[in-house]
């Protein structure tokens, strides 16, 4: 039986975390990624930016009481893109 | 690390992601009990004015309308600052009782217009609707059983006098509104983090 090949920009545990925290809100800022994730500031930059390259997530940058706020949301190639991803892991995992 | 992530531990990490996301909602007990307590104050106000026969011509309600309205647009302006998250649910629940005081207050302004009197077991059922809406989406038995609570009393109101039909509007704010109010701060203050 073939498995289905996993998405590598999704099977990363912070990236991954961070998509699936964005699957289940509408948008979310830095400091809710930064606090549900328990990640370091500089390594959820780090993935932020590359879910932003790839065009899985955007972001949106303003401020927020004159402080700047990061504000991400997923994208409907990024929805997608998770969506394949959970249907390849069921398929290694028989269910 | 990312090399060992198995598909059990991908998919763990997704639900646990997910159920941690789905807790985060916007506060929203501070709204039942402002609301529960004002409109319980001007039913009391309401029922004291005519048991003494003094017409209050409507200022208790007028009064809890205004102090309502500016107190929650304070407090929604400044939790609108704080708030890192916003989701599906969220945007439901803030249209759903924009929608609910529109309509409220076209009945309400439509029928003083008129000269009807005031439909207080149609806004008793109409208010069930957010109410219980409200407690589905968050998942929040209380406001669930405050919502039907408001539809049974709502309805028991058209066949009492006017005594009993503010007797029992007090009940539903009280369980409907300010004892599920109660137990959602206790809640939020204790799990919410949005």
């Amino acid at each position: 039986m073939a498995f289905a090949p996993l998405d590598q920009v999704l099977h990363n545990q912070l990236r991954l975390a961070i998509m699936s925290l964005l699957v289940a809100v509408e948008e979310g800022d830095f400091n809710f990624l930064l606090e549900k994730t328990g990640a370091t500031r500089g390594n959820l930059s780090v993935q932020i930016s590359k879910l932003k390259e790839v065009g899985y997530i955007e972001v949106k940058k303003a401020f927020k009481e004159n402080y700047p706020n990061t504000v991400c949301s997923i994208t409907p190639k990024g929805l997608s893109a998770f969506e394949h991803y959970v249907q390849a892991i069921k398929g290694y995992l028989g269910q | 690390m990312d090399a060992n992530l198995t598909p059990e531990q991908s998919l763990k990490l997704i639900e646990s992601m997910i159920g941690q996301a789905k807790r985060s909602f916007h506060r929203m007990s501070f709204y039942f009990l402002l609301w529960g307590v004002l409109l319980t104050l001007a039913m009391v106000a309401q029922l004291f004015s005519a048991q003494f026969g003094i017409s209050d011509r409507g200022y208790g309600w007028g009064a809890a309308s205004i102090v309502g309205a500016v107190a929650s647009a304070i407090y929604g302006a400044r939790e609108g600052r704080r708030e890192q998250v916003e989701t599906m649910a969220d945007r439901v629940v803030m249209w759903l009782w924009i929608g609910f005081v529109i309509t409220l207050l076209a009945t309400g302004i439509g029928a003083g217009v008129a000269g009807y009197s005031t439909p207080v077991g149609s806004i008793m059922i109409l208010t069930g609707l957010p109410t219980f809406v409200t407690g589905q989406l968050i998942r929040f038995k209380p406001l669930i059983l405050g919502g039907v609570l408001f539809w049974v009393l709502g309805t028991v109101s058209f066949f009492v006098d006017p005594l009993w039909m503010g007797i029992l509007h007090i009940v539903s704010m009280v369980f409907g509104y300010i004892i599920p109010g109660s137990i959602l701060k206790q809640q939020e203050n204790g799990l919410r983090t949005a």
